[in-house]
């Protein structure tokens, strides 16, 4: 991802690499820890995007940084045991920014079913 | 391989990634590593793979941001240095013009050779362009840059062709006349921008 100032145009931080895009995604429900992410992406991406913690971590790191992402304290999740968590959540421009990102790729997959390259009618 | 061997290797492997990075994130990682291993067979090649594979993709690319930081705000203040050159610059070629006035006028009372009036001009002229250069250093535009670049150029060039015709100028001059010159041009042809792209 762009390394930009935070408060700058939602549109100024896409394309979004897809990896990113995940996590935003993850977020967009609400607030969670590292590895609450993780599987939230693999369940989503039905297990063919799997981030690593160098991956995950060094992706939340650049979010922070543009200031898409904050966190949101430190406290155990009573599921994993005892350890404290960091927890992470979408700020109002992450959130607009995972808005356009959608928009964008609604706009490809539209363009692609317009050239009959995928079905005509979402599933 | 028992789960804290796992998490003993996952640690030294987290040397890959640098110093900063692992103070701030380094707890949680390995917090979301053991989590990995009670859901997976930490004796399988597949999951060592993904660790490696994992590590093999982040750590070089956030070596590479903070050595890009690290350069960026070395620029910064190589920035910071520049001005203060520019300013002394400036004060240099103020000094070099009065100093040739001095010179003109110590000469004029006796008789000045045409050699050492040449000599006594291409000071007062190196002086002007390291005022010049000095000037257009300050106002920091890479057009400015540029022509700055000329006229320390031209200034070195006409400082030694006055040092060669009459020998009118103190050592200390002539070192510094030469000397802020190439000094400045060396620091003005290192690159000066880091990319401003992070990894994806």
């Amino acid at each position: 991802m762009r390394k930009r100032q935070a408060g700058g145009p939602p549109e100024a931080y896409l394309p979004l690499p897809p990896a990113t895009f995940h996590i935003l995604l993850a977020l967009a429900d609400g607030e969670l820890h590292g590895y609450a992410i993780m599987k939230g992406v693999a369940a989503r991406s039905e297990g063919t995007v799997r981030l690593g913690p160098g991956t995950l971590y060094g992706a939340l790191k650049r979010l922070l940084e543009a200031g898409l992402v904050t966190e949101s304290g430190e406290r155990a999740d009573p599921e994993r045991g005892d350890e404290r968590r960091r927890y992470y959540r979408l700020t109002p421009l992450g959130r607009s920014v995972a808005r356009a990102e959608a928009r964008r790729l609604d706009a490809m997959v539209r363009a692609a079913r317009r050239k009959k390259l995928i079905g005509i009618r979402p599933a | 391989m028992s789960p804290a061997l796992a998490e003993r290797i996952y640690c030294f492997l987290l040397r890959a990634y640098p110093p900063a990075f692992r103070a701030e994130y380094g707890r949680e990682m390995v917090l979301l590593f053991r989590d990995q291993c009670q859901e997976s067979d930490v004796h399988s090649v597949g999951f060592w793979a993904r660790v490696l594979g994992d590590v093999a993709r982040s750590a070089p690319a956030l070596r590479l941001e903070a050595w890009l930081t690290r350069w960026s705000e070395n620029t910064r203040t190589m920035e910071v240095i520049m001005k203060l050159a520019a300013m002394l610059t400036v004060l240099l070629g103020v000094i070099g013009v009065l100093n040739a006035g001095v010179e003109w006028g110590a000469g004029a009372a006796q008789t000045i050779q045409g050699a050492h009036a040449v000599s006594l001009m291409l000071g007062v002229f190196a002086s002007l362009l390291l005022l010049a250069a000095g000037v257009a250093l300050l106002s920091g535009t890479p057009r400015s840059r540029q022509a700055a670049r000329l006229a320390l150029l031209a200034s070195v060039v006409m400082i030694v062709a006055a040092r060669i015709l009459f020998p009118w100028m103190s050592i200390f001059s002539q070192f510094v006349g030469i000397g802020l010159p190439v000094a400045l041009l060396i620091a003005l042809y290192l690159p000066r921008k880091a990319s401003p792209l992070g990894a994806a």
